[in-house]
Parts: C-alpha cells; sequence; structure tokens
C-alpha cells in the first residue's frame, strides 16, 4: 500500500486535502477528504442585523457569492415575514443574477478548473501508444492551462481556456448592469432587490447574452453544423425520452470524421469530451480505438450508501411571493432526493443532519442544523489529518445518507433525459451511473439549460416597469426564525437563522455543497461522497492504460475536481452553544 | 478569439518611445496616468508573480480574473505576465507520494514553490487573512500552518501586494466574534486600523501595498502589479504613493469620498432621500457608507466600468476602508452618530466625518473637516511611515 496525498488540491475553491491508500496495481482503497482552512463566519454573524448578511454571507465564497446572497436573503424575507409578497419581478431579477452567475460558475470549473487535467502529460502517452495522437493535439490545444509545461517544453494556453476566461467575465460584467458590481453582486435583499432596471439595462444585458450564446455555439457546441444551443436543447432535452436524447446524440457523434478533429468538423468541445471521455460511449458505442474512460472513476460502489439530493432553484416567478421549504416543483430546477438506486422521493429539509465525529469540533453529532452544538477545537496539536477527527467539515446526510448535490443530483431529481439516459446506459453495462463522465456532462448540460432559460427571463420577463421591492423595517425580524433553501451551482444550499428581541441575529447556520461533497465520514463511520467515489478509481491516465505513476495521479485529480469543491463555502461553519441558541424557544419546528 | 485589444495606442508605440514616456514619470504620476494602458508596460519586463491563497474566499482571484482593459488574458499571454504560482489557475497541485513530494514542479506545487523561492525576486500577492489561532493550524496547507508558508515565500519576495481587504485589514475572518481571540486571524501589516498584522509577528520586514476592497477593482491589482514589474515603484517611493493604512492614494484618495462622485449625488443634494429599496434616489437614509469610504469606485466603477454599488441602488458598505465590515455594520441603517462607526482608530477620516454628518453640517463641511484633518495628519503620518 502506498499513501499518496493531494495538498493542497489546487484549481478549486478554497483549501482541500485528499489522502489516498493506493494499491500495487494503482487502484485506490480507500481515501480521506479534508478541508483545511477555518473561519467561523457563521460566529461573525451572531449579534449583528439579520440584513447585513446578505453581504456578509456572498462573502463565504467569492466564486458562487451569488448563490449565498440570495439562500440568505430568501432566508430573510421568511424571517421579515414577506416571502409570500416578494414581487414577481424582484424574484425575476434574482433568477437573472443567479442565472448569469450559475453560467460564469460552470463556464469556470468547466474549462478554467477542470478542462486543464485534459491536458495531462499522462494522456499524451495513452493517446499517442493508440495512434491517437490527433486527439492529444486537440486536448491540449483547447485545454492547456497557463504557465504550463510538459517535460521542459512549454504548452501554450488553450484555445477554449483562452476564450472562456473573457466570456466568463462578460457574465460578470452583465451581472454589473443589475447588481452594481460583480464579485458579490449588492442587490439581492429581502423584500426583493434594490434595482429596477431600465430599458437600456435589460438591451445591455440581453447583448451579454448574445454574447454568451456565440461561446456556446462557437467553443461547446458545433454551432457551425448547424447545432447550436437551441438545436442541441431539442435533440437532447425538450420533450425527448432518455434512451432517444442518447441516440441522437451517439447519432451526431457517429457522423463525424476521424481525420478531422477540429471544431470547425464539428469536433466542439461538448462533442470531443462526450465522445473521447467515456470508455462506453466512445471505444464500445462509437468504436473508437482509445478513451479517457473518465465513465471509470468516481463512481459509486454501494448504491445503500449514496443518494442524490436537491433544495430546487430559481423561482417559477409566475406570481408574487415563493413558499420558502421548496417543495416539489416549486422552483425551475426541481427540489428532490433520489436513492443510489434511483429511486425519487420528495425533498424534505427536517431530514438534514449534520455529524461531526471525524470532523474538528468537539460537541454533539447527528442534529439538524436547527439543533446543531459545535465547538472548534483550539489546540493546534488537535488539528492534524491522521487521526480519528481530520477536516474542517461536517459530515452532512439526508435521511442518514451520504448524498452527492450538484448538476448530476439536480439532473437527476429533475429527470434530465440525456443524463437519465447516459445514467440507464452505464447501469446496464456494470458503470457507476455517477461518475466522472456523467458527472461533467450533467454540469454542461444544466449550463446550457439555464443559459436557454436566461434568455426568457431577460428578454421577456423583466420588466422596467415592475415592482422590485416591498418595505421591510427591522421590527419585523424580531424574535423570529427563517430558512431560505437554494442551490448554489455545485449543489443544495441553506442558510438557516435566527433572532432575539432585539431582531439581532442569534444564530445563523449555512449548510454548504461542498460539506455534502466533500464531507468526511460520519458517526457510522460512512465515508462521504468523495471519499467513496475514489475507492475503486484508477490513480493514473486511462484507468492506469499504461500502468500506475504515483507521482501523477491524474485520476484522483478528476474524481476530487469533478464535484467542483468549494472549502471556503464548506468551512466557514461553526454552530453556536446549545445555551445559546433560540431555535428551541422559538419553536414551531 | 476577442482578447479586447482596445489599447492599440500604447501597444503601438514602439519600445523606446514608450520607455522614455514612462521612464519621465514619477510612481505616483505612473499610477495616475497611465491607469489600465498598462499594457505596453507589462511587455517590456518579466518579473514572476507568485499568488497566495490564505483565509480567503476567492473573490479578490475572480475580481482580477475581470480585468478588462487589458484582459487578463492578454496580460497572460501577450504581455509577459508571468503567473509562477496561483493555486487557483496553476496546473500544479501539492502531490506527496508516502509522505514526500513526488514527480517534478511541472506538477507539483510544493516543488515549484521551493524552486520560486529558490530563484527569489517575484513579486508576491497574497490573498486572504492570515490564522494565528490553534498555532496557526486554522489554515494548513500541505499540513504546514499558512503562517509558514507565508514567512517562507514573502522571505525572498520583491514586492509584497495584499490583495483585498481580508489580507490587507483582516477582512471577514477577523470580523467581531465571540471565538476572534481564538482563531486570531490578521492581514499583513494591519488588523482593522490597527498596526497589528501577520508580518510583524512573523518578523517579516516588508513594505506591503494594501489593494482594499472586498473584493478590489481588477484595475487596482493589473495597475499596480504593472507598475511593480515595470520597477516604477520602489520601496523609497511608498510614502509618497501610499495612505497611512498603505493603500495606494491614487485608488483609494484621502480627500475625496465615494460621495462625491456618486451617481446619485444629484438627488442627495436636492434633498431626494429614498427610504425603500429599488427607488432611483440618493441612498442616505438606507444606510449608504459613500460619505465615508475613500475610494474611487464612482469614477473608475467595475466591471468594465460599467456600474457601481450605489448605481444599483445598492447602498455602499464602505468595503474599501479598513475595519470593514464591522465598522460600516450594520450596513442598512443610516449613520446618525459617531457611535455607529466607533472602530479601534479614533483618527479615521470616517469618523471624523460621521461625526460632522450627525449634528448636521452636511457633506459640504464634511468635506472641509477632512481637508483639515488632512492638514493636521501630515506630520504624524510621515513620521508613521519613518518608522517603518
Amino acid at each position: 500500500m502506498t499513501t499518496i496525498t493531494i495538498d493542497p488540491l489546487t484549481r478549486i475553491e478554497g483549501h482541500l486535502r485528499i489522502t489516498a491508500e493506493v494499491d500495487e496495481r494503482g487502484i485506490v482503497k480507500s481515501a480521506r477528504s479534508s478541508g483545511t482552512l477555518f473561519r467561523g463566519i457563521e460566529r461573525i454573524a451572531q449579534g449583528r442585523d439579520p440584513r447585513d448578511m446578505a453581504r456578509i454571507a456572498s462573502r463565504i465564497c467569492g466564486v458562487c457569492p451569488t448563490c449565498h446572497s440570495i439562500a440568505s436573503v430568501s432566508a430573510q424575507d421568511d424571517l421579515f415575514g414577506v416571502a409570500s409578497s416578494v414581487p414577481r419581478d424582484a424574484l425575476v431579477m434574482r433568477n437573472i443574477l443567479q442565472g448569469l452567475n450559475w453560467v460564469a460558475s460552470h463556464a469556470t470549473h468547466i474549462y478554467v478548473l477542470f478542462a486543464p487535467d485534459l491536458a495531462n502529460p499522462g494522456y499524451r502517452k495513452v493517446l499517442e501508444s493508440r495512434n491517437l495522437g490527433s486527439v492529444w493535439k486537440e486536448l491540449a490545444g483547447r485545454f492547456a492551462p497557463i504557465s504550463y509545461a510538459i517535460e521542459g517544453q512549454p504548452v501554450p494556453p488553450g484555445s477554449s481556456y483562452l476564450a472562456a476566461i473573457p466570456a466568463r467575465r462578460k457574465l460578470h460584467e452583465a451581472m454589473a448592469v443589475l447588481g452594481g458590481k460583480m464579485p458579490d453582486q449588492m442587490a439581492a435583499i429581502v423584500g426583493g432587490v434594490t434595482y429596477r432596471p431600465t430599458a437600456a439595462d435589460i438591451t445591455k444585458v440581453a447583448s451579454y447574452w448574445i454574447d454568451t450564446a456565440g461561446f456556446v455555439n462557437d467553443y461547446v457546441l458545433p454551432g457551425s453544423k448547424g447545432v447550436d444551443l437551441d438545436t442541441w436543447l431539442s435533440l437532447t432535452h425538450d420533450g425527448v425520452s432518455p434512451e432517444k436524447a442518447v441516440e441522437n446524440l451517439l447519432g451526431y457523434m457517429g457522423g463525424l470524421s476521424l481525420n478531422d478533429l477540429s471544431r470547425e468538423a464539428g469536433w466542439s468541445d461538448a462533442v470531443l469530451f462526450a465522445a473521447f471521455g467515456s470508455e462506453l460511449v466512445g471505444e464500445k458505442l462509437l468504436s473508437l480505438p482509445a478513451s479517457l474512460k473518465l465513465d471509470r472513476l468516481g463512481g459509486y460502489g454501494d448504491a445503500s450508501k449514496i443518494g442524490f439530493l436537491s433544495y430546487g432553484v430559481f423561482y417559477n416567478a409566475e406570481k408574487d411571493g415563493f413558499d420558502p421549504t421548496s417543495p416539489a416543483g416549486e422552483r425551475f430546477l426541481s427540489s428532490g432526493f433520489t436513492s443510489g438506486d434511483l429511486k425519487r422521493e420528495a425533498f424534505d429539509h427536517m431530514k438534514v443532519t449534520e455529524h461531526v465525529a471525524h470532523s474538528f469540533y468537539t460537541s454533539g453529532s447527528d442534529l439538524h442544523p436547527w439543533d446543531g452544538a459545535t465547538e472548534p477545537v483550539k489546540a493546534g496539536s488537535d488539528i492534524g489529518f491522521e487521526g480519528d477527527k481530520y477536516s474542517w467539515l461536517k459530515a452532512a446526510r439526508y435521511r442518514g445518507i451520504p448524498s452527492e448535490v450538484g448538476p448530476l443530483a439536480r439532473m437527476i431529481n429533475n429527470k434530465e433525459p440525456l443524463v437519465m439516459g447516459l445514467a440507464a446506459a452505464f447501469a446496464k453495462n456494470g458503470y457507476s451511473p455517477a461518475n466522472v463522465y456523467t458527472r461533467m456532462l450533467a454540469r454542461m448540460q444544466e449550463t446550457l439549460i439555464v443559459a436557454r432559460e436566461l434568455k426568457k427571463w431577460v428578454t421577456e420577463d423583466l420588466d422596467p416597469a415592475g415592482r422590485y421591492a416591498v418595505p421591510t423595517d427591522l421590527w419585523m425580524a424580531k424574535s423570529g426564525k427563517g430558512v431560505g433553501l437554494w442551490e448554489g451551482p455545485r449543489g443544495a444550499l441553506g442558510h438557516w437563522l435566527s433572532t432575539g428581541g432585539d431582531s439581532m441575529i442569534r444564530n445563523y447556520q449555512a449548510v454548504v455543497p461542498t460539506t455534502w461533497n466533500a464531507g468526511p465520514r460520519d458517526g457510522s463511520s460512512v465515508p462521504g461522497p468523495i471519499e467513496q467515489a475514489l475507492s475503486g478509481s484508477a490513480i493514473s491516465a486511462a484507468g492506469n492504460a499504461l500502468g500506475a505513476d504515483n507521482a501523477n495521479p491524474v485520476g484522483i485529480l478528476h474524481v476530487a475536481r469533478s464535484y467542483d469543491p468549494c472549502l471556503a463555502c464548506a468551512v466557514h461553519t461553526i454552530d453556536m452553544n446549545a445555551t445559546q441558541r433560540s431555535f428551541l424557544v422559538v419553536g414551531g419546528l | 478569439m476577442n482578447t479586447g485589444l482596445d489599447n492599440l495606442d500604447i501597444l503601438e508605440l514602439d519600445r523606446r518611445t514608450f520607455l522614455k514616456a514612462v521612464g519621465m514619470l514619477g510612481a505616483s504620476a505612473f499610477l495616475g496616468n497611465y491607469g489600465t494602458q498598462i499594457a505596453r508596460a507589462l511587455k517590456v519586463a518579466e518579473t514572476k508573480v507568485v499568488w497566495l491563497n490564505g483565509a480567503a474566499c476567492t473573490g479578490c482571484s475572480m475580481s482580477f480574473i475581470n480585468s478588462a482593459h487589458p484582459d487578463v488574458v492578454q496580460a497572460i499571454t501577450e504581455l509577459n505576465v508571468n503567473i509562477g504560482y496561483m493555486e487557483t489557475l496553476s496546473p500544479q497541485q501539492g502531490i506527496f507520494v508516502d509522505g514526500a513530494p513526488a514527480g517534478t514542479s511541472e506538477l507539483n506545487s510544493e516543488l515549484k514553490i521551493e524552486e520560486l523561492v529558490r530563484e527569489g525576486g517575484y513579486i508576491l500577492v497574497v490573498e486572504g487573512a492570515v490564522p494565528f489561532g490553534g498555532s496557526g493550524r486554522y489554515l494548513t496547507i500541505a499540513g504546514k500552518p499558512f503562517k509558514d508558508i507565508l514567512k517562507q515565500v514573502a522571505g525572498k519576495a520583491s514586492a509584497v501586494v495584499a490583495m483585498g481587504a481580508c489580507s490587507s485589514f483582516g477582512g471577514v475572518p477577523s470580523a467581531r466574534s465571540d471565538i476572534r481571540k481564538d482563531t486570531d486571524y490578521r492581514g499583513l501589516l494591519f488588523t482593522g486600523t490597527e498596526k497589528k498584522g501577520a508580518f510583524s509577528e512573523l518578523g517579516i520586514d516588508k513594505p506591503v501595498i494594501n489593494l482594499a476592497g472586498c473584493p478590489p477593482n481588477p484595475e487596482f491589482g493589473l495597475i499596480t502589479l504593472g507598475a511593480l514589474i515595470l520597477g516604477k515603484i520602489t520601496p523609497a517611493d511608498l510614502p509618497d504613493i501610499l495612505d497611512r493604512y498603505n493603500r495606494p492614494t491614487v485608488f483609494f484618495p484621502p480627500d475625496h469620498t465615494i460621495h462625491e462622485n456618486c451617481p446619485r449625488r444629484g438627488y442627495y443634494d436636492k434633498g431626494q432621500l429614498d427610504t425603500e429599496f429599488s427607488g432611483e434616489h440618493c441612498l442616505r437614509k438606507l444606510g449608504c457608507k459613500g460619505p465615508y469610504t475613500h475610494s474611487d469606485c464612482a469614477t473608475r466603477r467595475w466591471n468594465n466600468a460599467l456600474s457601481m454599488c450605489t448605481k444599483a441602488g445598492s447602498p455602499c458598505i464602505g468595503c474599501m476602508e479598513p475595519g470593514f465590515p464591522d465598522s460600516f455594520s450594520p450596513f442598512y441603517r443610516e449613520s446618525e452618530g459617531v457611535g455607529i462607526l466607533l472602530g479601534a482608530d479614533a483618527n479615521t477620516i470616517a469618523k471624523v466625518a460621521i461625526g460632522a454628518a450627525a449634528v448636521g453640517v452636511g457633506a459640504h463641511a464634511v468635506r472641509r473637516v477632512m481637508v483639515s484633518m488632512k492638514k493636521h495628519d501630515a506630520e504624524p503620518e510621515k513620521a508613521e511611515e519613518a518608522q517603518e
């Protein structure tokens, strides 16, 4: 057995450490995931005016600040008693702010954080050994990161990588038009938003949308071959069965020539990834000579120990107001819980608990966020990664089950045809339906679905003559509580808060996506999702096709990065002492 | 691909002409005049940038890569900004096999950082605060307390830039809470307004340029890096170009506040003050801290000069100032008296300004107070910097 430690795992948000026990064949036997930073933002919330948290919660994460801000104001809408009356126009505006950040965040993850690993030197060797040097040329030519070199030879940044950075910047600019600036837009506020957009603003944002669609059609999708955003979704998403969605994708890819793998020839980034990323799709169904075998990575071995959880995101915004408990169907992407064997049930946030048995906290475990009590260890000697306690993340569980959150979980809970079709095909052929490949394709597919909806929100729903806030006053927050259930690009996000008689915050809790995905073992020593997904994964390129290389464990990197970890989110947490908590006093739950 | 080559005029200057033009400028004038047209400056020099992430949210990195003219891609690919290491973007990660660093610096960040430190002479950018609680183990990287890594890397840096509120002043992680003393988060030179930062604790004697803001405007970063790369800022220049909190005065003008150029200023002058959100008038009664915040947000604006907080109806929350967030919290209540903003330092302009406003003398009197304060402070400020 060899111990491979990745620390820091870069190209994510924040500070994550992965430790893997690897056997002599280069297969991970067990793994530990450790968050290595503690800030304590929930303690910082205590005693403050609850409205301040719209801005401070935004600072939990600079990559996905908008979801924290909106989760916080949703909880405040509940607290102030205005959730049922927030104007529809304000809900549309929040959707647009979130949607723009969504697409920017996914684009950042796909192109800037994840895809550079597709240009890992391990793949050059594998592909060239299979006479697929042309595929390597495309991967390195499109996805190489900055400041990159292989065996002393500088590799210039890839064309798609370079195009993605200004594309995500423009999405931030569109957000600034409506929200003042980005990161940390300023518009989301209890009762609505701070800004009523002008007709000129709407035109400007629509123009940015056209720029974004241009990037999607030129790089992500084979727009030049007639498969643009709308066409792609009509083939793989709109009213098609899962089987048909997969058949349409395979049909398109089967018609392409291997003699010219350029984007212009129809091998857009999504198509190149869809074909060569998967052993099943590429080698078995399309008869390609080799693949990256990402479908062999990051799966789950025991379906009874994993679920897929979504809280729901993007208000339906057909009328004023929203339901803070986010029942099924209440949001554009619905809430839901799907078990490891793909059985779906309704979501109930009261089934969320957090364990601290293996986390650097000293108090109670397996508690709902409203009942939790946690103290961080104080001595530096208690903060290490070899002992029983090994992470600043807690272990979040739904009905006691570790749950993956994020695009794959959302697409599963919303029965998205392409993702469900691929998942079924993998299951039928003995693969885990959840794997690095489906996780990335789900992120891509969701980006496209949200991007198209954004156009509707901006061009059809946003009203320059609309109402954008209902009046609120601090007394309305007196001795109350609120829950904000939302999603970040990375997955399910909940903010819970309560106030005292002075309307100031008594308790603030945020249970965030990466706590779900990257959390440690729970009270029963069941590993978290990333830990489970690492077990059984090959550490080196294409399923150790050319043997295991401990010094280049790209398999481990793929698995961890496929979840788009955001550690600043996950390790801001700390609860109050039980004696100080007021939820029990407030009652009602 | 559109790289936004909007600086063609300056790019097309021949090198000698450009260097001559730049050479005639002092550091202060350089920062002020060259602004975002830094392109040529970056093209003629190659200095590595090492970017460390402490207790951060990565918002400063995200803001930095929002740079528009030049955009960050242009800066890197065409203008030789050499990002030696940056956690968010680099190809490397820490790779250890049975505890020992494995492979080469092409993929292993541990080896890459060692290599960079061996070479020395890089510009160090620090994002995020530094914890001293728990023997510094509230943040570890590669198993080591962040403060130890900071000490190692800062020691060989030719210049240090604190990117954002957290590394400048402690920021959100150092905000008021009942465990603040346990986590003990600090900025590099300052914690809040107190000159009690990580560097003095670690025995690092290096000047730091504080690019405040939560996050800072991306232009602050590129302009400052450009000036440093070109050698336009030397330690001797710092007293002339930085304020008492080590912020470049060109971005954080001591005698101007956001209020003066606020797009809603006309409504203030007419006494039209909004009391509910999503209106179009002055945000003063909704808690705006623009009159007490020294930055060029209102003139430089954000995200390719498109907007700013108050334009979008959001009261300024003072994120450019030391002491953010506590000194400006609650964000959404009108600043009625000095008490609200009482921080650690009784000399901040913000508080004097608030005091003046509180007794109803209005914005013009506030301005007069600040101007007179500036004169009053001129001597002690020099003395303070002389001690560095």
